[in-house]
């Protein structure tokens, strides 16, 4: 009997067959098949509507409905989506195993339909971060016209529009998807698996965000629905036909919710890695899970409420006519049974990313492993029935309001079982304050606040005094702003070194989260005292003795809006630029942190053996999973447990390349892994932060496992305050000579031994290494032109600038310049003079942590950039000249002698007179 | 053909030859990942048809027992056609039956009786649309009168769209079977899957007939 194809395993090639159709192809066909379906919509209801005799002919509502999802489809067949099943059901013969689409190889692979996870999760990441961008504007729109009371931008009209836009944005087409697409990008690294269980599906779920956002993004071009996010009947049934794009768009947005949420479920149920029992399962998979389970048994409530709304306003029907025996309340009813665990959806996924991140900068395991998950659960279940909360006002049967108040008190108790589970965490644990971390905590300070003022609002009398009230918008803007938005942040920082396999910029990180943090709490806590005062939520306008409070709130929001530029701008450029990312910067214990940063295209080189919990920070021996190296690096097992710790003392040394080639050698001895200390006090910090950096660039690249930070205070506290946090097998110390190491004075050997206990190894470094650049990939070699502008403060200030963002090796190459002949005292002297310069601007580098070198030469700066770049080998040249002495046939002259080397010319003032 | 080997119910996969193994899924589950996809999207329609019940349900509590049905505009209350539809019911239950036979006929390796166990079922949920519609014609109110039409089309009409997607789930499988000679008695996952869809879409009928129809 004959069994073939679809059973059929392709043989697999670590270069599996990749389409080779541009992407002109594949968005020309989009294009093609966004008309074709907006020709079918128009004529399927015009076909029916003439063949049946129906009057009028033309009914723009119903037309704009067809429309509008055949359009959808045509372009959804367009871009590709449907290709593998349109073979299959045409009875071709097609692979299940069919990876052509697998794999970004250029930027052009994440426009185009991917079945990589890890693509489609960074094509969720960019595009629902888009739509974050007009919900804020949709927001701040809003706070403008609130901003003093009277008119200001828009009319009432307008103004519901824009709430009701800002709410659907941020719900459907940022919070549900982001965790969507942080799911989609870690969630089957962590359980072992190389994709997700339908691939095909997973790209469909992400396309179809496209139009389906668009759509909502672009009703107020049409007349904006504004019936409020919430879209209420009968308001909804009359609204424009901004409110039938929002109907369609919340279907489309819906249901690739839906099957995004079918292919979680089955990814986690059937492709966990041998070993993976659900008692060893991260939080975010179950926190993935339980959220999933929402979607698919919640979400087909909103699509059957849109569907009778769609129903009464194109098809005259009767559900919401009470005239005709429909029901108003009935809407409310049906919505909020789905909208009330939509909450939860909102939520859950961003408890597991917390539950992560604690763990991690704690390093302690979690507290309640198994009371957080089940916890998780009970608030998915009871999340079910406390919908009518919403309601206590609406005149629904009044029976209903207590059994509802009691079940929605009830639902503070796993919530409160998670806080404290949270707290248990971090309590006495070792806080490492990464940005990450912020944000973690940030979120159980204003997650608490949001989920106390929602206790308060469940409760019968106070509901009815304060609903539609300002206390509302703070509640909700504490739980999904404070919560939810929050735990975004942190994933995406968590994450970042993960998905980029570059590091974002950790100052700039934690200024975002400050200016959020502080923003937030002053936008919204105010918000509670409006709200009391009786000030009515969804008005454009508002009596008097709110008006200070408004002003106030309004120009609060500034601080949000800079903290957000901050954060695109960090993604941004430390996406392009930032330094290499190590596999495992964090020291996590979870899968996706024992995979390369960006992973490889099928993530694991072989199936991954699970062998104990995700989160057993300090007990010796404990250790999750062992993960197979890849044949290139040695083919052995790779766990993070069972590395061993070398700990690496150095100060002005560490970015040495004696102590660097040191490391390279020891650490192809065996699985050695390596944490710097780096004591520095005070003013130091920033120059020993700036040469740990570049030891660890060096290192990242060379394939080796490094990582550290700066402690304040002398080496020995530096070695104490590691030790206790980690176990460690060695220590190495790198020192300057005897004689001219202060260190070794101090008797550092022998206290260093006392203070751990264990074999010291010393690394000795010649000084004119420690300060010399490193050689090798994963530093800049920065060639500087300079000559006038030696010495200046703004030379120093830009290449210390530089160096905070990349690391920097540097050299300094001052052109003297001189017109007449080199032998008379006069040229002498601005020799002597160019050379003291020069050697007080490369102590003042190395200083500042920046390994630099250089030397005067004789000619102009042209000759100079062709001697950094062909003798130091410089990758980038900068010049600096002073400004008003008009540099720009310099640079032309040094563009041309040394292209295609990149050249950025720096102006920089005069050094004030000396003494003044 | 390549050498094959039992890794799940339901379903065989050749083994491969060396190198690192791309994605599959039952590794170790006795569950295929197909099977589960289908249960899931089921459950999801289930809470679907649920909204539209909801719907009908408060619709009719919102009406004294003894006056629902509700009256037309002719003042007389809607009538349904029970019998017929009766009939109607047993032939899509029916449809459930052949289609179970016809995949027992694969798995004693009999694949024309697996193409007339099919060609059969789609026949029976033919039949019933088209009574369907035919019923819709004559039953003398449309979907605007009063919430009881409202409800009553909508519950019937997207049972009938659900009808109608069995259905086409049933032709791609048919032509999976005829022009690539697809599944076999140890796979046949998307059949199985298919199958369950309409047995699914059976079962709701009855529950649907009995609600709105008898009671």
């Amino acid at each position: 009997m004959a069994t073939f194809a679809p059973t059929h395993q392709e043989p697999h090639h670590h270069h599996h067959e990749v389409d080779k159709r541009p992407l002109s192809y594949w968005w020309t066909r989009a294009f093609v098949g966004t008309i074709v379906g907006i020709a079918v919509g128009f004529f399927i209801p015009w076909f029916f509507r003439f063949v049946f005799g129906m009057e009028p002919l033309w009914v723009p509502e119903l037309y704009y409905t067809v429309i509008l999802s055949t359009a959808t489809l045509g372009f959804l067949a367009g871009i590709g989506c449907f290709d593998y099943w349109m073979k299959y059901i045409l009875g071709h013969r097609v692979s299940y195993e069919d990876h052509s689409m697998h794999g970004a190889y250029s930027w052009r692979d994440y426009f185009k339909v991917n079945t990589d996870h890890k693509v489609i999760g960074i094509q969720y990441m960019v595009t629902v971060f888009f739509f974050f961008i007009v919900g804020g504007v949709f927001a701040e729109l809003v706070r403008a016209e609130l901003s003093t009371p009277g008119q200001q931008l828009v009319d009432g009209e307008d103004y519901n529009g824009l709430f009701s836009s800002h709410a659907t944005v941020m719900i459907f087409l940022f919070v549900i998807p982001a965790f969507a697409g942080l799911a989609n990008y870690i969630l089957p690294i962590m359980i072992g698996a190389k994709d997700m269980a339908f691939p095909r599906l997973n790209a469909l779920s992400f396309w179809m965000l496209i139009p389906g956002g668009l759509l909502l993004a672009a009703s107020p071009i049409v007349g904006s629905y504004s019936a409020g996010w919430t879209a209420y009947t009968p308001l909804a049934v009359q609204g424009s036909t901004g409110q039938t794009m929002f109907e369609v768009a919340v279907q489309i947005v819906g249901t690739s919710s839906i099957m995004a949420a079918i292919n979680f479920m089955v990814t986690i149920f059937t492709m966990r890695a041998p070993g993976m029992t659900v008692w060893r399962m991260p939080l975010l998979v179950w926190a993935n899970a339980t959220t999933s389970a929402l979607v698919i048994f919640g979400t087909p409530f909103i699509a059957g409420s849109q569907f009778m709304t769609l129903f009464d306003r194109i098809m005259n029907t009767q559900f919401f006519n009470p005239v005709g025996g429909g029901d108003v309340i009935m809407y409310q009813h049906v919505f909020w049974f789905y909208s009330h665990p939509a909450v939860y959806i909102m939520m859950l996924p961003g408890f597991g990313i917390i539950s992560e991140i604690l763990a991690t900068f704690s390093r302690k395991p979690v507290f309640g492993y198994r009371a957080l998950a089940f916890s998780t659960v009970a608030i998915a279940i009871l999340g079910f029935g406390v919908w009518a909360h919403h309601m206590f006002v609406s005149g629904m049967a009044s029976w209903l309001r207590i059994p509802m108040m009691l079940t929605t008190i009830v639902i503070a108790i796993p919530t409160g079982v998670k806080v404290f589970s949270w707290l248990g965490t971090i309590w006495d644990g070792k806080l490492h304050l990464k940005t990450p971390m912020l944000w973690a905590l940030g979120f159980i300070f204003t997650f608490v606040i949001g989920g106390l003022s929602g206790v308060y609002l469940a409760t019968v009398p106070i509901d009815i005094a304060l609903t539609d009230t300002y206390f509302v918008v703070a509640h909700i803007h504490y739980v999904f702003f404070g919560g939810s938005v929050f735990t975004i942040f942190a994933g995406v920082y968590y994450w970042f070194p993960k998905m980029t396999g570059r590091m974002y910029n950790e100052t700039w990180g934690q200024v975002h989260f400050w200016l959020t943090f502080v923003g937030m709490n002053v936008t919204f806590f105010p918000m509670h005292w409006l709200g009391f005062q009786g000030m009515p939520r969804r008005v454009a306008d508002y009596d008097e003795r709110f008006a200070a409070m408004n002003e106030f709130i309004t120009m609060s929001t500034a601080l949000m809006v800079v903290g957000t530029l901050i954060f695109f701008a960090n993604m941004a450029y430390s996406w392009a630029k930032g330094p290499k990312a190590p596999w495992n910067p964090w020291r996590g214990r979870t899968l996706e942190w024992l995979v390369s940063s960006p992973p490889s295209t099928f993530n694991f080189e072989a199936t991954p053996q699970v062998v104990g919990g995700p989160y057993q920070y300090g007990i010796e021996g404990a250790r999750h999973a062992v993960v197979f190296a890849p044949e290139e690096i040695g083919g052995g097992e790779l766990t993070e447990t069972e590395r061993r710790t070398i700990l690496v003392v150095a100060s002005e040394t560490v970015s040495s390349s004696t102590l660097l080639d040191e490391i390279r050698r020891k650490s192809k001895e065996g699985p050695w892994r390596f944490t710097f200390a780096v004591p520095a006090k005070g003013r130091d910090h920033r120059s020993a932060e700036r040469r740990l950096q570049v030891a660890l660039a060096v290192l990242a690249e060379a394939g080796v496992d490094a990582n550290g930070s700066v402690v304040d205070g002398g080496p020995i506290e530096a070695i104490e305050k590691v030790v206790e946090e980690e176990p460690v097998q060695e220590v190495m110390l790198a020192t300057y000579p005897s004689g001219q190491s202060g260190w070794m004075e101090n008797d550092m050997l022998d206290r260093a031994r006392k203070a751990t206990g264990l074999g010291i190894t010393r690394v000795v470094v010649r000084r004119d290494d420690a300060v010399a650049p490193a050689p090798g990939s994963g530093v800049v070699a920065l060639g500087v032109v300079a000559n006038d502008a030696l010495g200046t403060d703004g030379l120093g200030a830009a290449i210390r600038n530089r160096a905070d963002q990349q690391p920097l090796g540097v050299t300094l190459i001052c052109p003297l310049n001189l017109t007449g002949p080199g032998w008379t005292d006069d040229a002498s002297k601005v020799r002597d003079e160019a050379v003291d310069r020069a050697q007080r601007t490369i102590g003042d580098l190395v200083d500042a942590g920046v390994p630099a070198q250089g030397e005067v030469i004789d000619g102009d700066e042209a000759a100079a950039a062709r001697v950094a770049v062909t003798a130091y080998g410089a990758e980038r040249v900068i010049l600096f000249t002073l400004r008003g002495e008009g540099g720009e046939a310099t640079v032309e002259a040094v563009r041309a002698a040394i292209a295609p080397v990149e050249v950025e010319h720096v102006v920089v003032d005069a050094a004030a007179p000396a003494g003044s | 053909m390549a050498t094959t080997d039992l890794t799940s119910v339901g379903e065989v996969r050749a083994t491969s030859g060396d190198g690192a193994i791309p994605p599959t899924i039952d590794r170790t589950r006795n569950i295929s990942g197909g099977m589960l996809m289908m249960i899931f999207f089921i459950g999801s329609e289930v809470m679907l048809f649920a909204s539209f019940f909801a719907a009908y349900f408060f619709a009719r509590y919102n009406i004294a027992d003894n006056d629902w049905p509700p009256l037309n505009q002719a003042g007389e209350p809607f009538k349904l056609p029970v019998l017929l539809t009766g009939v109607n019911t047993a032939v899509l239950v029916a449809s459930s039956f052949t289609l179970h036979w016809a995949e027992h006929r694969l798995k004693l390796g009999d694949r024309k009786g697996l193409q007339v166990g099919m060609i059969v079922t789609m026949l029976l949920g033919a039949a019933f649309l088209i009574v369907q519609l035919n019923e819709y014609w004559h039953l003398g109110f449309t979907p605007s009168d009063t919430a009881f039409g409202s409800t009553f089309y909508a519950l019937t009409g997207l049972h009938g769209a659900h009808v109608a997607v069995g259905l086409l789930i049933l032709l791609v499988m048919y032509i999976r079977i005829t022009r690539a000679n697809d599944f076999s008695a140890k796979f046949a996952t998307p059949l199985a899957a298919g199958s369950l869809y309409w047995h699914f879409v059976d079962v709701v009928w009855v529950i649907l007939f009995l609600l709105v129809y008898v009671l």
